[in-house]
């Protein structure tokens, strides 16, 4: 019986996709194939393949450079669960991306409502919005490095104005953190701001209006109406700032490069680090499998949540 | 300073009016001198976030553009933000710079290679998916997962070790066909999305004329998609451009690496930073975008809104 179920599907299926193509007439049944294989099989070779391969060899191991691959099944993950290194870059990396979160969303929010007040008015605001996206991450680090200088730099310039001794941001442990944050906010603003700011033109204005019978105005109202109807634009900036910043390597190197005294050794440099310096791939791999499924979770969270809103819209 | 003032008071009046279409009518009473002056301060204080949101933008580009046209010495001895004497000193010097020139170069090849790869390879895949009912469809799906489930740091050790296996380091092509993979999850899903627009029926008419598939991707289709093609162009060109974090472990040879990587090591190997120098870098190296930029600004919004945000 279930045969005889699969078949007619199929045929259905197969009438339905003739009458789809039909307006393709003279056209071979290979030709989506030929259309879509060259990138199928390069997305496959490039972000496909590499992670398998990664996840096999981050089973092995190598005495030394050169020596012969090893099996040695999980020990890298308990290597590496039971390393300092590792647990270091965890907790600087928490302070990463929850700093990076409470400063971007609320930067995001503040110049998206700004933003909303001129909506379609001034093209020039736009565009300013979008510069940081065109830079690269070495180059914001270069900026920030001289914004920051604590001997010419602008912001410790104005601290001064205002009688403050400013610190020596980069050279201290405790404020280069700081700076990693400030600059990879300001890499990632442009996207935060456009999210919520289309968010704020699909809010009804009818709450809006009914608020202001109430007599809500101003804060009141961004606090209590407007803020929560933007809550999916919201999760969807929290789970894109956390992704980025999670997996962001570019800026942490350029500016700092996890220094000083590894104040600033984020997970992503700790790989690095292994990697590139240490030359324990396989042991990096491990790292950066453990990366990828901690993406993995943020990004299925992140699916969820814009399913869930999805559905109420 | 009065000048200044009244461009302020004329930045903002739109901006009040805005806000009046939002909050409603908001009874102003005209005419008295007192109210005019409240009407201005409040114009003056709604614009107070943008000006807000101009300086957190263009501080970091300002700063670097005077430190430029200064010279190492005045760097440090004159802070202000406009040099009292501004010197080219450090354009010519990384003009001039086989750093420069080589990886300015390297990132052009590299820029355009992707590009156009992206477009030739990506382009067919997305009408294939678009308009084709075929076994295979449901990748698109995975499609537009596979971008945010494999960032470039989790491919950063496996393609290092990958090309060394096979000899692919210090290859411009190793980079565009790098750069092209990663992209084209985004580019094809975005394409598809283009080409669900175009009404069906417009082919349809043009087959019943005689257009076979070739000629109505010439004639009907590809000039009907020819900016969404501009917009991910623009995408491409912008990820070969600025990637960092792949050509830092690809490429190790001095002809070889692209601006970022230039730009990253230019830190490390001066004894002394060479501020002056550096900022000229990055300023040549953003520039050839900017100029772009400014031209197809709309396709970069439109693809940056649409290539992360859902």
């Amino acid at each position: 019986m279930p045969r005889g179920r699969r078949r007619r599907w199929w045929q259905r299926r197969e009438r339905k996709s003739e009458s789809a193509n039909n307006f393709v007439i003279g056209q071979g049944r290979a030709t989506p194939y030929l259309f879509s294989l060259p990138s199928i099989i390069l997305v496959a070779a490039i972000l496909g393949f590499p992670v398998i391969y990664g996840l096999w060899q981050s089973l092995y191991t190598r005495e030394s450079l050169g020596a012969p691959l090893e099996y040695i099944g999980i020990q890298n993950y308990v290597d590496m669960f039971q390393s300092d290194a590792f647990w270091h870059s965890m907790n600087r990396t928490a302070i990463f991306v929850i700093g990076s979160l409470a400063l971007g969303v609320t930067l995001g929010l503040f110049f998206a409502f700004a933003l909303f007040r001129v909506v379609g008015k001034l093209r020039f605001l736009r565009a300013v919005t979008v510069a940081p996206y065109i830079i690269s991450n070495v180059a914001a680090a270069v900026m920030f490095r001289i914004l920051f200088n604590s001997q010419f730099g602008m912001i410790n310039e104005v601290l001064g104005f205002f009688g403050l001794d400013g610190p020596s941001w980069l050279a201290d442990p405790g404020m280069a953190m700081v700076v990693v944050i400030f600059t990879q906010v300001w890499t990632d603003l442009p996207l935060t701001i456009l999210v919520l700011l289309g968010g704020l033109m699909t809010v009804d204005k009818s709450y809006l209006d009914a608020s202001l019978v109430d007599g809500a105005t101003g804060w009141t109202r961004a606090r209590f109406i407007t803020i929560p109807l933007l809550a999916p634009q919201i999760l969807i900036s929290v789970v894109w700032l956390s992704y980025s910043t999670l997996t962001g390597l570019g800026v942490v190197l350029a500016l700092t490069g996890g220094g000083p005294l590894r104040a600033t050794q984020t997970i992503a440099m700790e790989m690095y680090t292994v990697a590139f310096r240490n030359l324990e791939f396989n042991q990096a791999l491990a790292i950066a499998t453990f990366i990828l499924v901690l993406n993995a979770l943020l990004t299925l969270g992140y699916v969820a949540i814009g399913r869930r809103y999805e559905y109420d819209q | 300073m009065t000048g200044k003032h009244g461009a302020e008071a004329e930045f903002a009046s739109p901006t009040a009016r805005a806000a009046a279409a939002v909050t409603g009518p908001q009874p102003e009473p005209k005419g008295s001198p007192g109210s005019r002056i409240k009407r201005v301060l409040r114009n003056v204080l709604l614009s107070l976030p943008l000006i807000a949101l101009v300086i957190w933008t263009l501080a970091p580009f300002l700063v670097t553009l005077s430190v430029s046209f200064k010279d190492r010495a005045q760097v440090f001895a004159d802070p202000s933000l406009i040099p009292s004497n501004p010197t080219l000193d450090a354009y010519t010097q990384v003009l001039t710079s086989d750093s420069f020139t080589t990886s300015f170069v390297n990132s052009v090849i590299v820029g355009v290679g992707t590009t156009l790869l992206t477009i030739v390879i990506g382009v067919p895949a997305a009408y294939a998916f678009a308009r084709f009912n075929f076994r295979g469809r449901h990748l698109l799906l995975l499609f537009t997962l596979l971008p945010r489930l494999v960032p470039s740091l989790g491919l950063m050790v496996p393609i290092y070790r990958l090309a060394v296996a096979v000899g692919a380091l210090d290859n411009r092509l190793t980079l565009i066909v790098v750069y092209t993979g990663m992209l084209l999850p985004l580019a094809v899903w975005l394409m598809v999305g283009f080409f669900q627009q175009i009404p069906r029926e417009i082919e349809e008419a043009a087959n019943v004329d005689g257009a076979n598939l070739l000629k109505r991707l010439r004639y009907i289709v590809g000039p009907l998609a020819a900016p969404s093609m501009i917009m991910i162009g623009v995408l491409a060109f912008r990820e070969a451009w600025n990637e960092f974090t792949l050509v830092l472990v690809l490429t190790n040879t001095p002809g070889k690496r692209t601006l970022p990587f230039e730009l990253y090591l230019m830190q490390g190997i001066e004894g002394i930073a060479n501020f002056p120098g550096e900022a000229a870098f990055t300023l040549l190296t953003v520039l050839p975008f900017v100029l772009v930029y400014t031209r197809v600004e709309k396709y970069v919004v439109a693809g940056l809104i649409s290539g992360s945000g859902k």
